[in-house]
């Protein structure tokens, strides 16, 4: 027992100020207007309301996020806060953004409504990510000043980094020395990457071999364990799995949940309602509803056709794919839907990352081990009756 | 109100520290006029859930949910905090409904849930659901085939061995911490069918032990159930008598055929005393706290 958590990933603007490779959204010009926000305010609160929920996080996203302007977050900020206290909830809010608009006229929002941290994102090596007049290396030229701009300002920055071709030829080690020496980080993450949307007419390009792959996380899990775990550098997912296999509450990534669509939706700017920003961008098959023309949210989650498939998608993949002999269902689920959507063309079957998730299911379950071992000479009896159950002896 | 389902690990099951004996199972509509003494209400209609979870007497321990796992509407309400009574999840056929299990995910977010199923051919499969989705488990394995037995010894392999397995699975739970020396309660106790403890009525006022009707022998059928029904085993040479089980068992497995064949459930507790062996020789290796201190810990340990 834990609490719910609703989260709305929410995307004020389609619209972009870089020409990304691959990119899964249509962007479009169009921005959410502060006459509708109130009404957008309003429709979650009755939901939270309604489910008894008490506090609801926002990841606001894009498109660019940072195209509405500073002022635009600082006012929606205000008014949201103000509407939930008046019905006694709590908006938390999350920045995602690509930095590259990053100027000192944020750091106030930041500091207040974002309380001090954003996310953005960045591969090694950068081959995509571009900008409309220059390629990837005057958007990494620029990114990494807007970085180290916004970290002079006390800011504290999360990186998404999306695997690629050259990522794996690059080999974990340079990746990881990219991210915590280059760039000086000290939490990034590392995604599976996925073709939706207009991407999809590339995918070609972004399909990694899943024996590649395994190999590559493998070895950057190793990495990381071997110099990054001590000094306190956090890697995801690998330092939710190894929260988890030593036994500390681990938030797992969104990929793993047990049904994802219990707990966040999307919502457009035009007030399309999706399940995550990646359905609410790329497949209108699966869209909800529309949170402006219907009064009603939990309605329409409890009565979307579309939202259905989701929420059936655990009990059919218990019934019909080899999950419940997989030793890390409690961890895994069957993994992402819009991973398993975007490859074949269907919501009902497991995550075509399956033998990768393994491959990194077993590596954070060794070093979870290992790491209780060690700790084992000063408190022992935990780690022993862990590894009694495991069948390993901790005296061996 | 709202105590735990789940065992703390001290080899006592779910009741409160200091109840007023025994916790009656009362079905919902006999339950609506109890209050203060400590009962739980078997529900088997969403409207009954809905009710009982809105305004939940003092004296309400739990809802045994029953025949309501493939409503998906019914949980809504179980799903909203407005109250925290526990639910005691009842599924009759596991082999067929383990994939519905998911549907008390949102529900486990909010209040403790437990899945309690009849230890019934296939019903591995709701188990691994259930721990996967860390829900407790309850099995009720009567008086298991010989079929169910080879399930069985796979499941307690499962539970022991398994380092995904995060959640107790009774009975298996309490009584490898019997076995630890952190509990001393019968199976009777353990699987909530000892009647001096948790007396259930069914719908004509009689009680029911393990589904069986009171009337036919009243004189057997009170609140020293487990010792009037050992001593008859004993009396009649059962193999109870000579059994290494027989002080956590208490004849459970006799119970309703005392002719039942312990041969299978008798490997089954040695299987749990092995991995019980294995930990205490883990533990007295342990040289500053010494082991019994140690072992007291066991239950809770085992379960984190």
């Amino acid at each position: 027992m834990n609490g719910r958590i609703f989260s709305v990933i929410l995307l004020p603007t389609s619209e972009c100020n870089v020409a990304c490779d691959y990119c899964f959204e249509h962007k479009e010009p169009h921005r959410l207007s502060p006459a509708l926000l109130p009404l957008l305010t309003q429709r979650l609160l009755d939901h939270l309301e309604h489910e008894n929920i008490e506090v609801c996080e926002i990841y606001w996203q894009g498109g660019e996020a940072m195209i509405m302007g500073p002022e635009w977050f600082a006012d929606a900020g205000r008014l949201m806060g103000r509407a939930a206290a008046e019905r006694g909830r709590k908006f938390v809010h999350y920045l995602q953004t690509n930095l590259i608009s990053y100027s000192p006229s944020w750091n106030r929002v930041i500091h207040g409504m974002f309380s001090g941290s954003v996310g953005t994102s960045m591969d090694y090596p950068n081959v995509h990510r571009k900008l409309f007049k220059g390629g990837p290396e005057a958007y990494t030229k620029l990114w990494t000043k807007r970085l180290h701009e916004a970290r002079a300002a006390g800011i504290k920055i999360g990186v998404i980094a999306v695997l690629h071709q050259a990522s794996l030829e690059a080999g974990a080690e340079r990746f990881y020395r990219y991210f915590t020496e280059e760039l000086g980080l000290d939490d990034f993450q590392v995604n599976t990457p996925f073709a939706g949307g207009p991407a999809k007419d590339v995918e070609g390009g972004f399909q990694l071999d899943n024996g590649e792959l395994a190999r590559f996380l493998g070895e950057l899990f190793d990495i990381w364990i071997q110099k990054g775990y001590d000094a306190g550098v956090s890697l995801g997912p690998f330092d939710a799995l190894i929260d988890h296999f030593i036994g500390r509450p681990a938030r797992l990534p969104c990929i793993w949940k047990e049904n994802c669509s219990n707990q966040f939706i999307s919502v457009d700017a035009r007030g399309t309602v999706a399940q995550c920003d990646c359905w609410v961008t790329s497949y209108p098959e699966y869209f909800f509803g529309n949170m402006f023309r219907e009064p009603d949210l939990t309605r329409m989650l409890k009565t979307s056709r579309a939202r259905r498939d989701f929420v059936e998608r655990p009990k059919h993949l218990m019934e019909h794919e080899d999950c419940l002999a997989c030793r890390y269902l409690s961890i895994c689920h069957g993994g992402c839907p819009v991973r398993t959507y975007s490859a074949k063309g269907t919501l009902l079957a497991k995550d075509p990352y399956c033998e990768v998730y393994k491959v990194v299911f077993a590596r954070a379950e060794a070093h979870g081990q290992e790491i209780l071992r060690q700790r084992s000479a000063g408190k022992g009896l935990a780690v022993r009756l862990d590894s009694l159950r495991t069948g390993v002896t901790a005296t061996a | 109100m709202g105590q735990s389902l789940i065992n703390e690990g001290s080899g006592r099951v779910s009741a409160p520290l200091e109840p007023e004996w025994p916790i009656l199972f009362l079905p919902s509509d006999s339950a609506s006029g109890h209050s203060s003494s400590p009962f739980v209400a078997v529900v088997r209609s969403r409207a009954e859930l809905s009710r009982w979870l809105i305004n939940p007497p003092a004296g309400l321990q739990w809802l045994q949910v029953e025949e309501l796992l493939e409503d998906q509407d019914a949980w809504i309400p179980a799903a909203q905090s407005t109250s925290n009574v526990p639910v005691d999840v009842v599924i009759s056929s596991p082999a067929s409904q383990f994939s519905d299990l998911y549907q008390l995910v949102d529900v486990f977010a909010v209040r403790d849930v437990r899945v309690s199923m009849p230890a019934s051919p296939g019903f591995l499969r709701a188990l691994k659901v259930a721990v996967a989705l860390r829900l407790p488990v309850r099995l009720l394995p009567g008086q298991p085939s010989p079929e169910v037995l080879i399930e069985l010894t796979e499941a307690v392999s499962f539970y022991l061995r398994d380092p995904m397995v995060e959640t107790p699975v009774e009975f298996f739970h309490s009584v490898l911490a019997a076995m630890c020396g952190a509990g001393d309660g019968s199976l009777w106790m353990i699987l909530e069918e000892d009647p001096a403890l948790f007396l259930h009525r069914g719908v004509d006022d009689g009680f029911k032990i393990r589904g069986i009707s009171s009337s036919p022998s009243p004189d057997l059928f009170s609140t020293t159930f487990v010792d009037t029904w050992f001593k008859r085993l004993l009396e009649q040479n059962a193999e109870c008598a000579t059994c290494p089980w027989q002080q956590i068992c208490q004849g459970y497995f006799k119970w309703p055929d005392p002719a039942y064949d312990c041969r299978g459930v008798k490997r089954l507790f040695s299987a749990v005393e092995a991995v019980a062996n294995e930990m205490g020789r883990e533990l007295a290796c342990r040289d500053h706290t010494g082991p019994e201190k140690e072992l007291g810990k066991l239950g809770s340990i085992a379960t984190s």
